[in-house]
């Protein structure tokens, strides 16, 4: 059912992949909460690393010029102080740097994820409960990552080349101005031509990259996936063709990509060549006929061999920024800007306080379905459904699969608009911003958090106590395998809920929704037959739900349960 | 992790012609280096000395660099010819890595599936598979790093680091002997570091990975915390799990820097100290300003690649992870049903015989099914019955040929005739199996299509297929109505017609129509069984 929007979705994501993303690094920054000065600082500290690399080469080579005049050993002590400097230097100053800017990047990436999930959960509920877990995971986990990346190996990096090529510069034009303009222009060729033949690689890499890698993915998924299936029905050679056929498109992409690659690495390797030379010959040729001190003509002559460090760190830094930028963009295309058209809908903030749930008469909550029909965008719309069910009753929804039952729970839930008619409780329309108070929904693939057993029942309400905990566990059949659990409520289950078998998983779900303070519950059951004991979960659930006075709606496969119910739609044509 | 896999060199030829290759380059490039350094000495070593210089100051090496190259008009054209020659190299190196690395990657991408197919459905359900996908996908191209930037600075390391070593011996002994001194000091500090450092910083790494655990769990539980309304209050906790997080990362990464440090610090300070001494023996006149200049251009050269490695290897290691993770799956033996090129057996007209058959499940605690025993006759229906997890599913893999017993046999034909599946060619037989799993997938053509429209799609494509056996698992699971009486009506007339139908089931409509009704049951392993699933292994 849900199959469409994700579709339509992934493409959208390898199209903004493959389009040129742009890194607003300002907007980077105050979204991370990042202050300039940490990156100043940063930059500060790469710049004295790289600068002693220069500090360094530039003393030594004085050294070496002027011992050859044969002066008095003191006046070299200096001289070779500061080069042991230099030495020490650069390998405290790069370590003080790769902390800094790693902090600066980790702090980042904290404020960023916080700020990401706040917009995620108070965004639009279809966006959020229509997300893959997958997806959450990739975009909130690798991608904010991706993002904080930027700082430690595109921002920091670039900041220190143009900072350092300054300093060579700048020491090279105090001994020949001729030779600094040299230097200056050799150093903006490698880092501006570099840089951009490093951009349209990873650009062709994004654009051919892409599909090609979906390619490979798919059938690389399909030969082992379907392993089984193809030997049966002899498909098997043809799927290992089929991955040989993408491998040749992958490679094929890759060439192109790598194609401006080499370039860059040749244009920065011929920049440096270029500048030796031409600082060679100038340095010496000031020497021979305008007087050039050899000492000068030295540093001036042997600058470039050192000078290039920080450039050639160009090409990967503008690799970075593409990544963080392709990561930002698949960021913000779950979590919409604050300015966002998310802001309208009332779900965040304190208005969001529902009206439904606590304005209307609490004795009449009777939930109404006035011709409702249920669509994602562009499929075909439910079989349109009238219905009540007062406070305290049951409804069950029975189809066949992919007629549609899950949408309308989602519609009923108000997640989606619904594609024609109304849903109401208590005669006030239901809408995203009642979902979670007059109406709670448990999905067919709720989340069993790494936490407790206590605290994964508090989610549904924040201060169940461990009485009620262990009645509502009791309620669903539970009760022996809290028993067997070795810390009883607090035993932790595994991230992901690996630990717990799948009927014991939907049970603790079912417990979960029994505890939800929501007058109306909607539950999703997912496909497939139940077994004994699920079966009798879900009907105590519905008896206790309606002891409670509480209205519950259950989409099921299983015709066992909907002697419980008070009332039964199916979406069936036929 | 060794820097370069022996398995990933002795299975892929690319890998291999790639590593020699690159070793070629290393020693062109260590060369033209070499030639560029002597080169400047030459030129700019007239400017400098006090007086006109008489003797080749170059010694041994002066041999390689003539010594009219003194003169910029003679020595200038050499040196940019060197200057192309290492664009052309960069160039080349480039290139060939690229080229190289995906084609690494997309044969060792196409061994690792090839093979996963043969692994069997076993195997599979232990969701290694996905496992495996993403190794050979996201995880196979974090190899293209190690290909293009760490081995060409793996081969420069012992390539240029050795030869510049060499050379320098050849200039000025002292600082051979410096360098030689302090390069064993970098790998032995980095192990000391990494040793006195280890318990802390993997008490660190721990703290970081659970955080980072507890943090993605939160937020893969957005959609489920939404829809109860309880959306708002995590977002503090996920700031307070981070900012925990940054202080272990931090904690960590202060350690890990240090190797860096170490490094840095030991190689830059040696490249100093050759300097200062080359400086200070200049002035006595122990060695020439052409040596000193040469050897003060060096010095960097020996280290450099050392460093290079350093600076790569991190962002090797999860493409090596990766490939470690794909080589070892081409070493584990794939599953083995009947013998390759064994006896063709006609299942059209042969009773399929379950003898006392038991496979152990995955963990090896189970049996399931446990000693199943019946025979499907052709021209009937055969119903497997029993609670989810008894092994229904397993036992029509087995009976298709796709899994092989632990216990048991299972034979086609009675008496002296029959023929034992071990014994049985598995591809043959597999292909006179029609089996429908649970979750069809169809391939390519499935992808488009929902779960029901794929079953339907597989049940027409199985019953037209004119098979000798129908294999179906939970045929009318997810039908209704009449829907599920149709196809209840074509599974009997398949078996009427005289095709093998066997089917695991709740359903009680298939089970009335069913000529044969089987109970199958697990049990607890009380014993190791044979096989290399069993609770021995």
């Amino acid at each position: 059912m849900t199959a469409t929007p994700h579709a339509s979705r992934d493409a959208t994501r390898d199209g903004q992949a493959a389009a040129l993303p742009r890194l607003n690094v300002r907007s980077l920054l105050r979204e991370a909460e990042v202050r300039p000065l940490r990156i100043a600082l940063s930059i500060g500290a790469g710049t004295a690393a790289l600068g002693s690399a220069i500090g360094l080469a530039a003393v030594a080579a004085w050294l070496i010029a002027e011992a050859a005049q044969m002066p008095s050993p003191a006046a070299l002590g200096v001289a070779a102080v500061s080069v042991r400097f230099f030495g020490i230097a650069r390998g405290v100053f790069r370590y003080l740097e790769r902390l800094a800017s790693h902090e600066t990047a980790l702090s980042g990436v904290v404020a960023l994820r916080t700020r990401a999930y706040d917009r995620v959960a108070r965004s639009d509920a279809s966006r959020v409960l229509s997300l893959k877990r997958g997806d959450i995971v990739a975009r909130m986990g690798g991608d904010i990552d991706a993002m904080g990346d930027a700082v430690v190996r595109s921002i920091i990096p670039l900041g220190v080349a143009a900072t350092v090529s300054l300093i060579s510069v700048a020491i090279t034009t105090v001994f020949l101005p001729i030779a600094g303009v040299a230097l200056a222009a050799c150093l903006a060729a490698a880092a501006l031509l570099g840089g951009a033949l490093t951009w349209r690689s990873a650009k062709l890499a994004a654009e051919a990259g892409t599909v090609a890698a979906a390619r490979v993915s798919t059938a690389t998924l399909e030969a082992i996936e379907g392993a089984i299936e193809n030997r049966v029905w002899g498909r098997r050679d043809d799927a290992l063709a089929e991955l040989r056929a993408a491998d040749r498109d992958a490679e094929r992409a890759a060439e192109l990509a790598a194609r401006p690659a080499a370039w860059a690495a040749a244009v920065i390797q011929a920049s440096q060549g270029v500048a030796l030379v031409v600082s060679l010959w100038l340095a010496v040729t000031a020497a021979h006929h305008a007087g050039l001190s050899p000492t000068s003509a030295a540093i001036v002559a042997l600058l470039p061999l050192s000078a290039f460090e920080a450039v050639s760190a160009v090409p990967a830094a503008v690799v970075q920024a593409f990544r963080s930028a392709a990561a930002a963009r698949r960021v913000l295309a779950i979590t919409p800007d604050r300015d966002g058209r998310e802001d309208g809908d009332g779900a965040r903030g304190a208005d969001a306080q529902p009206s439904a749930g606590d304005s209307a008469n609490r004795d009449n909550l009777t939930l109404a379905l006035d011709g409702l029909s249920a669509a994602w965008p562009r499929m075909t719309p439910t079989r349109p459904v009238t219905t009540e069910l007062l406070s305290g009753g049951a409804l069950g929804i029975v189809g066949r699969s992919g007629i549609g039952k899950t949408t309308l729970l989602l519609t009923v839930a108000g997640v989606l608009p619904p594609a024609a008619g109304s849903v109401t409780v208590g005669g006030t329309r239901v809408t995203a911003a009642t979902l979670g108070h007059t109406i709670a929904i448990t999905p067919e693939d709720a989340h069993v958090f790494g936490t407790t057993i206590l605290e994964n029942l508090r989610v549904a309400r924040g201060d169940v106590t461990a009485d009620e905990a262990a009645d509502a566990l009791g309620a669903v059949g539970l009760a022996p395998w809290l028993a067997s659990q070795p810390a009883g409520l607090d035993t932790i289950l595994g991230a992901g809920a690996l630990t717990v078998s799948g009927g014991e998983r939907r049970r603790l779900l079912l417990a979960r929704a029994l505890l939800s303070p929501a007058p109306v519950h909607l539950i999703d059951e997912p496909a497939g037959h139940l077994d004994a004991d699920g079966i009798d979960a879900l009907r105590s659930l519905v008896v206790a739900m309606k002891a409670a006075g509480r209205s519950i709606v259950i989409v099921t496969h299983d015709l066992a349960i909907l002697d419980v119910v008070d009332e039964v739609v199916s979406l069936d044509v036929d | 992790m060794k820097p370069i896999d022996p398995r990933l060199i002795a299975r892929i030829g690319p890998a291999r012609r790639y590593v020699t290759v690159t070793a070629v380059l290393g020693f062109l490039t260590a060369f033209t280096i070499l030639i560029q350094a002597l080169l400047v000495a030459r030129m700019l070593s007239g400017e400098l000395a006090p007086t006109p210089l008489t003797e080749d100051g170059l010694g041994s090496l002066g041999w390689l660099v003539p010594l009219d190259t003194r003169e910029l008009a003679t020595g200038l054209p050499v040196l940019i010819t060197v200057v192309v020659a290492r664009v052309l190299i960069v160039w080349a190196q480039e290139r060939l890595a690229h080229r190289a690395g995906t084609r690494v990657i997309s044969e060792l991408r196409e061994a690792v599936v090839d093979h996963a197919a043969s692994m069997g459905p076993r195997w599979l359900a232990t969701g290694k598979g996905t496992e495996v996908v993403t190794t050979v996908t996201r995880g196979l191209d974090g190899l293209l790093p190690y290909f293009v930037r760490y081995i060409p600075q793996l081969m420069l390391a012992a390539t240029v680091t050795p030869l510049m070593l060499v050379v320098v011996l050849g200039l000025d002994w002292l600082s051979a002997l410096i360098a030689a001194l302090t390069l064993p000091l970098v790998p032995m500090f980095m192990i000391l570091v990494g040793l006195v450092t280890r318990d802390r910083s993997q008490k660190h790494l721990e703290a970081m990975e659970r955080l980072g655990a507890r943090t993605l769990d939160l937020i893969a539980g957005v959609p489920t915390l939404r829809a109860l309304g309880r959306e708002r209050g995590p977002a503090t906790r996920v700031r307070d799990l981070g900012n925990a997080s940054r202080k272990a990362t931090m904690g960590s990464l202060r350690i890990a820097f240090m190797s860096g440090f170490v490094l840095e610090l030991l190689t830059t300070l040696s490249v100093a100290i050759v300097a200062v001494t080359l400086g200070f023996r200049l002035l006595e006149g122990g060695v020439s300003i052409e040596t000193a200049l040469a050897v003060l251009i060096l010095a960097p050269e020996v280290y450099l690649p050392l460093r290079n490695v350093g600076t790569h290897f991190h962002a090797s290691a999860d493409g090596m992870a990766a490939a470690d993770g794909a080589l070892n799956l081409l070493e584990q033996a794939p599953i083995r049903v009947g013998t390759a090129g064994g006896r063709s057996v006609a299942l059209e007209t042969l009773p399929l015989v379950f003898d006392s058959v038991s496979v152990a499940t995955g963990d090896g605690t189970r049996l399931a099914p446990s000693h199943l025993t019946f025979t499907a006759t052709p021209g009937t229906l055969t119903v497997l019955r029993g609670p989810n997890g008894e092994g229904k599913s397993t036992a029509l893999l087995a009976l298709a040929g796709l899994l092989p017993p632990d216990e048991g046999t299972i034979r086609a034909g009675i008496g002296g005739a029959a023929v034992d599946l071990n014994d049985a060619g598995a591809d043959a037989w597999a292909a006179q199996c029609a089996w429908v799993p649970q979750r069809p997938e169809l391939g390519i053509e499935g992808r488009a299509l929902s779960l029901g429209q794929r079953q339907m799609l597989a049940y027409d494509r199985a019953l037209a297929s004119g098979r000798s056996v129908f294999l179906l698992d939970e045929p009318t699971a997810h039908l209704d109505g009449a829907a599920r009486e149709r196809l209840i009506a074509r599974i009997v007339k398949a078996a009427r017609e005289g095709a093998t139908v066997v089917t695991a089931t709740h359903d009680p409509l298939v089970i009335a129509a069913a000529d044969l009704v089987v109970e199958v049951r697990a049990s607890p392993v009380l014993s190791p069984v044979a096989g290399p699933l069993g609770a021995s292994s």
